[in-house]
């Protein structure tokens, strides 16, 4: 059977099964089906180094019993009706054993609306010769900006997704999306010293990828951390770019706004409805329906309509982020947040892995940082002594917001003007606190897997010196 | 299987590769999760596929893989990956040498005394229902406490058109416990975990009990401790925490893929890295390591690899394209997390020699300084450049352990920070241990107390 006969049987057969654990004596049951076909090029010390293709189709069951105990079980071994039946019975079987999640629900059916320019034929259409000339071209221009800097890694997939989901309510969902990567991360080495990596890509749905662009950028990042120098500790203003932003940022704000840390009482907004959590022009929203966005897509992965959701308007907290159950559990409206592919440093997650591996939790589609109109050179011009951090390592600590983050790609900054690139050093602080000292926002907003955000400047961050 | 991989050998396209490695896999999980005394997520989990790796004109690599495994998917998957591999050689002027190897014909199986499909699920609930038991002992403070039981059954075979047959079974079971106290604004968490090759025997010596206990604990200890300081200090890494500088910043520059790169040990091969009281080896061949694996996915044994020998710099960790392209001996590295990713040069069990010392005569020697616990996960570049999160840590003052401090991070160039030990404890511990390089991989570490100076990123005074 090819790929999409494989698709079709899959389908029905999912929508026997439900059927069949209905009969069993289950009171709500879901099948989510997941097919998506890869062709990818990973760089390798400035070399096109393997070539790949995967195919991969799954589908998952979750079941839930009269009194709302739920399972779940998912396989990949699709071939046979027989398999598949037994999947779904599994995740029944399981179901009893778990304990009552007394508000778990699924979705109803509900109109969906489509989601723009979440396809491109010409992704499906692109060969491996395509993304390998993408790859060339990466690291033609990466190593174009100086003979000094090399292509250390990089990848260029394109990828087909087509996915569903069906339950026992009526939802009977399907989408087909397409994907274009394209990133490089590169590394100069100067008088024997290297740079750190720095990294530029792009995420887009449509084949437009433009590699000389992403090549000439990570080139020049890494230029611009030739000579760097200690830096003494100090508190100062810091302009987050977005790279930076994305990361430790976003996952602050991930985890106080996710709805199953609201039910538990584990974000520190709960009870904070309303309230300044964020500098007064800070605005952030979850955009399901951004027209081309890397997470946009017509329905959640429960097969909610997708929408836009305003989180802090103006610092202000407007609304927490919801899946079915969540929803369900506060009495609130659904905003269609259940992903499958939810990030995120939990051990079990990430050996189970993502898709129809797994259950769905409630994570942002894309996490839009309203852009403000300042340029960089504008951030930086205003401060008298800070630092500009395009990178940094480290995570955020879950619920107390606590970041102590090792400085990557980041310049110091005196008197209004890039002095030069830092070599070691931390910023320490909690990111909840920084939202409220945030003192001007850019104009460069740019897109990550979950987020488009813009840079941050960020007034009294501690700076751990390196010397 | 073999017979399905097989076909892939005497595939059509076949014949146009300079050789052939297919791979068949069949995994089941299962996960049980109990969060607050309740059994939040019970996942049962099966998984199957084929792939094909090829090298056409000594050039290019080709990598197919599929979920679907009909006896004709193997040799779709071959031509998919002959026909990728010869599409880029077109582009390609560098040519890839293989390293040879013997071609092998085993069948292993990781040894395991209590398999996890003899177990009911209802058994398999009672332990991390007992983990929480343990947990919820320390009372109201407890804001939060999850266990996670997570077991992982893998049968995997390989065959080249080298000649080898290679069948792998294993066992992995583990059990993590993230606890969250409370008390007032104030949050504190804390996490053990547990897990090693084999079946369910792991929780006759380590009952799950005293996991969750040990986590709730510690969780309670940190509401009434203090930030801890920042700056560079000496101090004494737990093997917890010493596991993960030792796999982020000194393991992932030793894959001879991230050292091909540049910086960080680059060419030093032959040359003192590091303090002399530091010997460094992988080996896939430790007993119950969570890394236990006898042959890599292209099918070379592996070895107990040297990798630092007295603090000089002996070998990295190669897949046999990289032992080829340096001329060092092939050491087993090559893993693919499963059937549908290619290998990457990954680590196994990564272990530091143990050295002479007890931990309280690291301790008598250290006028100020902090013994740091638990790990929070982390990070590290090519360049040995790190970042990673503690769970505690303890005040040294005069020579003996005093109050405990809240984590932070720490950070540095591991290079410089191995360069500063003048200590390693007598006792080597395994742990658990796992990566996200590209692809997820599941490994252990068999880690020493060490100590040395590293730079500290807390927000509290000393």
């Amino acid at each position: 059977m090819g790929f999409e006969d494989n698709w079709t049987f899959l389908a029905d057969a999912a929508r026997k099964t439900l059927k069949r654990l209905e009969k069993l004596g289950a009171k709500q049951a879901e099948a989510y089906l997941l097919a998506t076909r890869t062709i990818e090029t990973n760089i390798r010390n400035s070399e096109v180094f393997t070539e790949s293709a995967i195919e991969d189709i799954g589908l998952s069951f979750r079941a839930a019993t009269a009194d709302s105990r739920v399972g779940f079980a998912c396989t990949n071994i699709v071939a046979n009706e027989e398999r598949i039946e037994e999947t779904g019975q599994k995740a029944f079987s399981i179901a009893k054993l778990s304990a009552p999640v007394p508000s778990f629900a699924l979705p109803a059916k509900k109109k969906i609306p489509r989601a723009d320019g979440l396809f491109d034929k010409d992704v499906t259409l692109a060969g491996v010769e395509d993304a390998v000339d993408i790859a060339r071209r990466l690291i033609k221009s990466t190593k174009a900006v100086d003979r000094r800097i090399s292509a250390k890694g990089g990848q260029v997939s394109l990828v087909y997704v087509r996915k569903g989901v069906v339950n026992s309510l009526g939802v009977d969902v399907e989408a087909e999306e397409t994907q274009a990567v394209a990133y490089v991360y590169a590394s100069g080495m100067n008088k024997g010293e290297p740079t750190p990596s720095c990294l530029d890509g792009q995420l887009l749905r449509s084949l437009n990828l433009n590699p000389e662009r992403i090549g000439q950028t990570v080139g020049q990042m890494a230029v611009d951390l030739f000579n760097p120098k200690p830096v003494e500790g100090f508190e100062g203003a810091v302009v987050f770019e977005p790279e930076a932003v994305s990361y430790q940022l976003c996952d602050a704000i991930v985890g106080a706004v996710k709805g199953e840390n609201v039910v538990a009482a584990g974000s520190p907004w709960v009870g904070k409805m309303g309230e300044t959590v964020a500098s007064a022009d800070f605005t952030a929203l979850d955009d399901a329906t951004l027209r081309g966005g890397f997470a946009s897509r017509d329905f959640d992965d429960e097969g909610h309509p997708s929408q836009q959701t305003t989180m802090i308007s103006k610092g202000k907290l407007r609304s927490f982020l919801h899946n079915a159950t969540t929803a369900n559990m506060l009495e609130t409206e659904n905003t269609g947040n259940a992903s499958r592919f939810a990030g995120g440093m939990e051990m079990t997650k990430m050996i189970i892995g993502s898709g129809y591996k797994a259950k769905p939790e409630v994570y942002p589609s894309n996490l839009v940082v309203q852009p403000g109109s300042k340029s960089k050179a504008q951030l930086v011009s205003e401060i008298d002594r800070g630092l500009l951090v395009g990178s940094m390592g480290g995570f955020v600590q879950a619920g107390s917001g606590l970041i102590s983050a090792q400085l990557g790609r980041a310049h110091y900054v005196e008197n209004g003007q890039v002095k030069h690139a830092v070599k070691g050093g931390m910023v320490s602080g909690v990111a909840f606190d920084w939202l409220k000292q945030i003192s001007a926002i850019g104009n460069d907003a740019k897109q990550f897997f979950n987020s488009v955000v813009p840079s941050l400047r960020v007034e009294k961050v501690k700076v751990v010196g390196s010397r | 299987m073999f017979e399905v991989l097989e076909k892939g050998l005497e595939a059509r396209y076949a014949s146009e590769a300079d050789f052939v490695q297919v791979r068949g896999q069949t995994r089941t999980i299962t996960l049980c999760t109990v969060l607050n005394g309740t059994v939040e997520a019970f996942s049962h989990i099966t998984l199957s596929g084929v792939s094909a790796r090829v090298v056409t004109e000594s050039k290019s690599w080709g990598f197919s893989s599929t979920n679907n495994t009909e006896k004709n998917s193997i040799e779709d998957a071959v031509g998919n990956a002959v026909k990728l591999a010869k599409t880029s050689a077109k582009s390609k002027s560098k040519k890839i040498a293989l390293e040879p190897v013997k071609a092998e014909s085993v069948e292993i199986s990781a040894p395991c005394k209590k398999p996890v499909e003899k177990a009911n699920l209802e058994e398999i609930k009672l332990i991390p229902m007992e983990a929480y038991r343990g947990a919820s002992e320390a009372g109201a403070k407890i804001a939060n406490a999850k266990a996670s039981f997570l077991s992982i059954h893998d049968q995997k075979w390989f065959a080249s058109s080298e000649g080898s047959r290679i069948s792998q079974e294993s066992t992995r079971v583990q059990l993590f416990v993230d606890i969250v106290a409370k008390e007032g604004a104030t949050y504190c968490p804390a996490g053990e975990s547990l897990g090693h090759t084999g079946g369910l025997e792991l929780f006759d010596e380590n009952p799950p009990i005293g996991l969750g206990r040990k986590a709730a604990d510690k969780a309670i200890k940190l509401l009434s401790a203090k930030a801890p300081p920042s700056g560079s200090f000496r101090v004494i890494l737990h093997p917890t925490i010493c596991a993960t500088l030792l796999h982020e910043a000194i393991g992932h520059p030793l894959e001879a893929d991230l050292a091909m790169e540049g910086g960080g040990f680059g060419n030093y091969v032959g040359k003192p890295v590091m303090s002399k009281l530091v010997t460094i080896y992988d080996d896939g061949a430790v007993k119950n390591g969570l890394g236990f694996l006898p042959y890599d996915d292209e099918g070379v044994k592996s070895n107990h690899t040297i990798l630092v020998a007295k603090g000089v710099l002996e070998s990295f960790m190669h897949d046999r394209t990289s032992a080829a392209s340096m001329k060092a001996p092939p050491t087993g590295n090559a893993h693919a997390w499963d059937y549908g990713v290619e290998p990457l040069i990954r680590q196994t069990n990564i272990g530091i020699e143990p050295g002479s010392f007890t931990v309280e005569e690291m301790t008598e020697d250290v006028q100020e300084g902090l013994f740091i616990e638990g790990t929070f996960g982390g990070q590290a570049d090519a360049n040995a450049d790190f970042t990673f999160g503690f769970q505690n840590a303890y005040w040294i003052r005069k020579g003996k352990l005093a109050e405990m401090t809240r984590g932070a991070n720490l950070s540095g160039n591991a290079i410089s920070v191995f360069k500063t030990i003048d200590a390693v404890s007598r006792e080597a511990v395994l742990r658990p241990g796992a990566c996200g390089k590209g692809q997820f991989a599941i490994q252990g570490r068999v880690v020493p107390a060490v100590r040395c100076e590293i730079i500290v990123g807390g927000t509290g005074g000393a």
